[in-house]
């Protein structure tokens, strides 16, 4: 028999706002343990916490991004579970009255991934165990999230997949987190089931927890798909559960459970007061949204004529886009700067990371510089090509690597006859290109370019050379 | 010193500002009442630190400085109100030893204004009885018959003011906890609206009910502490922004012409001798040109069921904190993190404490969520509605604080669900969030007082305030009985 | 009449151990509450537009950090806990 598969996703979104959720306490990954702590975020008896004003404004501006609604009036809750990761014993978050719904994320194929809705709430802090014992250090504990919660609208894992990279990439273009996985900003559980083909009831399900790696999540997915179907095909029943999954092994394992019975009572956290909204502050922070990847992407391949490849890497990070943009102002030809881009500049930068960051030296001014000289006829490829490597390293504008005579460029006339005196001084290269052979035309094209100090367009001189051995 | 309590705090501030006494004498001669008390009414007594505050505020007044009225007033908090670096304790065992990071708002505001802490008072266990003997030290003892309770929660400080052992306390209120024992005790207790003083440093024991409230000599000593402590705190989502409490001001007002309602339903079941003085203190207000209405509130009646769902609920989830990792108890031996969770539970908190914890999380668990919490909410809501319509119709309303006198210490109690019902008079106020004060309006025939309960609409400190000081001058504080024990100046 | 099962259950929920007599008093206490509880049952109005007793909405703090306390202040009330760490110890 042949299976659907029916994934959903809950990604955790770790927001970049300078101070926890509910004090001041900065929110900073990698400090001395339990030094970005206070009472509030320690829920020392008596404490209260107060809402970052910050953080509604991520989470609406990351359901705009993503196509929501934004309710005018939301809630916070208390989610209750005991444990020494959780200050308070209770997270809050929102349950009852989120403050996005019934927003999508369209993958490139067209299919739209509905998103049923996305609440803020608080991390809970991080736990070491070391021979037996047990750590805690709070810094994590309180730092503001937001949950993106699909539908279970996903049907293969290559699908989860580009979800979650359209996610990350709406999120950091939104400038409302990094989302770096290694660091744990993004996290996804992972909802599995499968039922067969074309059937409408959904099948058991079993949920993974914690997926901080595409790759892995895509694994686990692919995984949990096949153990499904084999328990079914043998005749066995899934057994709904929390799992984890194992990255040495390529399998998953049942989770000890926070409690035995998961009964999170939640109700309305009496500590916080309403969030309600007005028409015009949604509107206002709509009106301040940047333009989003989806859309540059087709602005990238149906104005500028960019290929999909090379588009896709421009907006993959918001960074280099915004260099891209920033850099092609006033060009008729912006496909000159996307491969600078793609070329030479991500050449010189090694990893993933250093591309996200896209710290180069060159301005993108200095580039628009050289594009337009390139434009205009100034300056030919080559020796723009050469002239960028040596402005990336040293962030010192083009005219520092080119001469005035260099962009003068070189007239037809003089070509000719500098491709004449060539073909005098080389009878022997004559007669072999004249016999057949290819190769000798490159050797008089090499001398002509040598004498033009790189001005000369080198299809235009192999033109005038082969005239001028033919004729 | 007269027979009667007429205040204490202006009295204190002359004395200290002209140098009369200094605050160092004061202070001592406090420390020494309470050393000799048997009221048991202190958990924690702050002899250094109350003494250093006392010579900080005597230089102040030797250099020619003008201080502020609760300068030097030697005063005591419910050890329910977190005080950096001392002890507080909720008089739970969970919580000995245990010394907070910070100050709660309200005691940050006072001891800005030069207040002496003389201690940390008794209390039932994290707030939750009416009597204060759930508390892990045992109960305090009443001024006026020491074989009787003092009330509760707030017992302690009740006693440390009707006992002058301290010149006011702050107590908190959830269903009553400052009323009751002040009614118990023959002393004022103001609950104010919720949102008008900061919660920030109360111990949470329901959230959406609790308030720090006020135990005073009088309704004119109540009026003082309470401007100092209300207003807006950022450090509280639920503090109202708007309020500016000026209620001192106000007690010169006329009450002739006011409206006051008498809503029936508060009168079922109370004891006749405590209904015979509220109804003479209704003649002393229609003397007064007062006009009073008895009519029917019938929505009270369900507020027992509803405060009892939502703050047992309320109360299981902001005690699930204290788990031994952080602070306070933590047990000796376990085998993993669960049990020691467990055991230190069980071993830190009472039974009255964990019968609340475990309603609370009934009430909430999944199948039961709609049945009782989100049934009571909405019948919160209900009842709140009735309240302010009544308020549409009266200036303030007048009933019992408690359907009876104190009672003895160590008594047995009923059910759980009959010792609530002695909370039947004070926890609408909370249900509904409006401000109430109780008053002394006389004496049993066993010698106990008798507190009258003023409620108000939200926010309407200052009406309640001067309705009661209007009566405690008209009646020439002939109910405010000063027990001859503790300092009498 | 509420299961011995239900009251394990949520005296698990609520972390803490009962004994045999306090298992029995819970569940008389539980069933009390049902009993003083049914009062509000019968009660059926539209709910919708009716005040709550609190109507503050919308007190946010501002994204600006302020000092966070000192980690051996932190730990003061765990005896200084165990490098940085609030700790528990494994025992067996």
């Amino acid at each position: 028999m042949r299976y659907d598969l029916v994934v959903g996703l809950e990604t955790h979104v770790e927001l970049n706002t300078k101070t926890k959720i509910f004090c001041n306490c900065a929110n900073k990954f990698g400090s001395e343990p339990n030094t970005n702590c206070c009472p509030i975020c320690l829920g020392h008896p008596g404490t209260l916490p107060k809402l970052n004003e910050k953080v509604v404004n991520f989470a609406i501006r990351a359901g705009l991004a993503l196509n929501c609604e934004v309710n005018l009036i939301s809630k916070m809750d208390r989610k209750n579970y005991v444990y020494p990761d959780l200050p308070k014993a209770y997270q809050i978050s929102q349950f009852y009255d989120p403050i996005c719904k019934n927003g999508y994320i369209e993958l490139d194929s067209g299919k739209k991934i509905r998103i049923n809705h996305i609440h803020m709430e608080e991390d809970a802090a991080k736990l070491v165990y070391k021979g037996g014992d047990t750590y805690v250090d709070y810094n994590r504990g309180g730092v503001p999230l937001l949950e993106v919660v699909t539908e279970p609208d996903i049907s293969s894992s290559d699908e989860a997949k580009e979800y979650l990279e359209k996610l990350q990439m709406i999120m950091r273009y939104i400038g409302v987190s990094d989302c770096k996985m290694q660091e744990g900003s993004i996290k996804c559980d992972v909802n599995v089931s499968v039922k067969p083909e074309g059937s409408d009831k959904l099948g058991i399900r079993t949920e993974i927890k914690n997926m901080n790696s595409i790759t892995f999540m895509a694994k686990a997915i692919d995984y949990e798909r096949e153990r499904h179907i084999e328990i079914i095909e043998n005749g066995g029943k899934i057994m709904q559960q929390t799992l984890r999954y194992l990255p040495e092994t390529n399998s998953t394992e049942s989770m000890r459970s926070k409690e035995d019975a998961q009964d999170y009572r939640y109700f309305r956290d009496p500590d916080l007061v309403d969030i309600v909204l007005t028409k015009e502050q949604i509107n206002e922070i709509r009106n301040s949204l940047p333009e989003l990847p989806g859309e540059r992407f087709k602005k990238y391949v149906n104005e500028f004529g960019i290929s999909e490849n090379d588009a896709v890497l421009l907006v993959k990070y918001k960074n280099v886009s915004d260099y891209f943009e920033s850099a092609i102002e006033g060009l008729k030809n912006v496909k000159t700067v996307s491969n600078f881009i793609i070329g030479q500049i991500f050449r010189s930068l090694e990893t993933e990371a250093e591309k996200e960051e896209f710290k180069i030296l060159t301005a993108p001014n200095q580039i628009n510089e050289l594009a337009k000289l390139i434009e205009s006829g100034k300056l030919n490829m080559n020796l723009a090509k050469k002239a960028l490597i040596k402005m990336l390293e040293s962030g010192k504008p083009v005219t520092e690597f080119v001469s005035e005579s260099d962009m003068k460029g070189i007239s037809r006339e003089e070509m000719k006859k500098m491709c004449e005196e060539a073909v005098k001084a080389n009878e022997n290269a004559v007669k072999d290109y004249l016999s057949g052979k290819e190769k000798a035309l490159k050797a008089l094209l090499g001398s002509v370019m040598k004498q033009t100090r790189g001005r000369g367009n080198a299809q235009e001189i192999e033109e005038i050379l082969k005239g001028i051995i033919v004729k | 010193m007269s027979d009667q309590k007429r205040g204490i705090i202006k009295h204190i501030h002359k004395l200290i500002s002209k140098k009369e006494i200094s605050c160092m004498e004061l202070t001592k001669k406090y420390l020494d009442e309470i050393d000799k008390s048997l009221l048991n009414a202190y958990i924690t007594v702050c002899e250094e630190d109350a003494l250093e505050q006392a010579k900080k505020i005597d230089e102040k007044v030797g250099a020619g400085e003008e201080i502020d009225i609760l300068a030097g007033v030697p005063m005591t908090l419910k050890d329910v109100i977190s005080t950096a670096g001392i002890e507080t304790t909720c008089a739970s065992k969970m919580l000995m030893g245990y010394k907070p990071i910070y100050d709660a708002t309200a005691w940050k505001t006072l001891k800005d204004k030069g207040a002496v802490l003389l201690g940390k008072t008794n209390m039932d266990e994290f707030a939750m009885g009416s009597s204060c003997e759930n508390s892990c030290i045992g109960g305090s003892k009443n001024p006026h018959n020491t074989d009787y309770v003092t009330g509760g929660s707030s017992g302690g400080g009740a006693a440390a003011v009707a006992g002058n052992i301290a010149a006011y306390a702050l107590g908190s209120d959830t269903g009553g906890s400052v009323r009751q024992p002040a009614s118990f005790c023959g002393i004022v207790g103001l609950k104010p609206t919720y949102g008008s003083v900061s919660r920030y440093g109360l111990i949470a024991y329901g959230s959406g009910f609790d308030q720090i409230g006020v135990l005073a000599q009088t309704a004119e000593d109540a009026s003082i502490i309470f401007d100092s402590i209300a207003g807006y705190d950022p450090m509280d989502s639920t503090s109202s922004p708007k309020y500016t409490p000026n209620s001192y001001e106000s007690l010169s007002g006329d009450i002739k012409g006011l409206k006051m309602g008498i809503p029936k339903e508060y009168y079922d079941g109370v004891d006749e001798e405590v209904r015979k003085l509220i109804e003479e203190a209704m003649k002393v207000y229609e003397s007064m040109g007062v006009k009073i209405e008895y009519f029917s509130l019938p929505e009270v009646k369900y507020t027992l069921p509803v405060y009892y769902i939502l703050v047992c609920a309320e109360a299981a989830s902001n005690l699930a904190r204290f788990d031994g990792v952080r602070y306070g108890h933590r047990t000796e031996h376990y085998k993993d993190v669960n049990e020691m969770m467990c055991k230190t539970r069980s071993e830190g908190f009472g039974a009255e404490v964990k019968r609340r914890i475990l309603l609370g999380n009934y009430v909430l668990s999944s199948g039961y969520y709609d049945a009782y919490y989100k049934k009571a909410q909405n019948i919160r809501k209900l009842i709140t509605s009735a309240f302010y319509k009544a308020f549409r119709e009266y200036d303030v309303l007048l009933t019992p604080t408690s359907p009876v006198t104190a009672f003895p210490m160590n008594k047995n109690y009923g059910s759980p669900q009959e010792v609530y019902l002695a909370d039947i008079c004070t926890v609408p106020v909370n249900t509904v969030g409006i401000p109430g004060i109780s008053v002394p309006c006389g004496f049993d025939s066993k010698g106990l007082p008798v507190g009258m309960q003023i409620l108000g609409d939200r926010f309407s400190e200052s009406k309640i305030l001067n309705v009661a000081h209007r009566y405690e001058i008209e009646t020439q504080y002939e109910n405010n009985k000063c027990v001859d024990m503790g300092v009498r100046l | 009449m509420i299961s011995r099962e239900e009251v394990l259950n949520i005296a698990n929920l609520s972390k803490l151990y009962l004994d045999e007599s306090e298992i029995e008093d819970a569940r008389k206490e539980m069933d009390g509450m049902i009993n003083f509880a049914k009062k509000i049952d019968k009660i059926d109005v539209d709910f919708k537009d009716l005040p709550e007793f609190n109507s503050i909405s919308n007190a946010f703090h501002e994204d600006e950090i302020k000092e966070s306390y000192p980690q051996n202040k932190i730990l003061e009330s765990v005896d200084g806990g165990k490098d940085g760490y609030f700790y528990i110890k494994k025992f067996n």
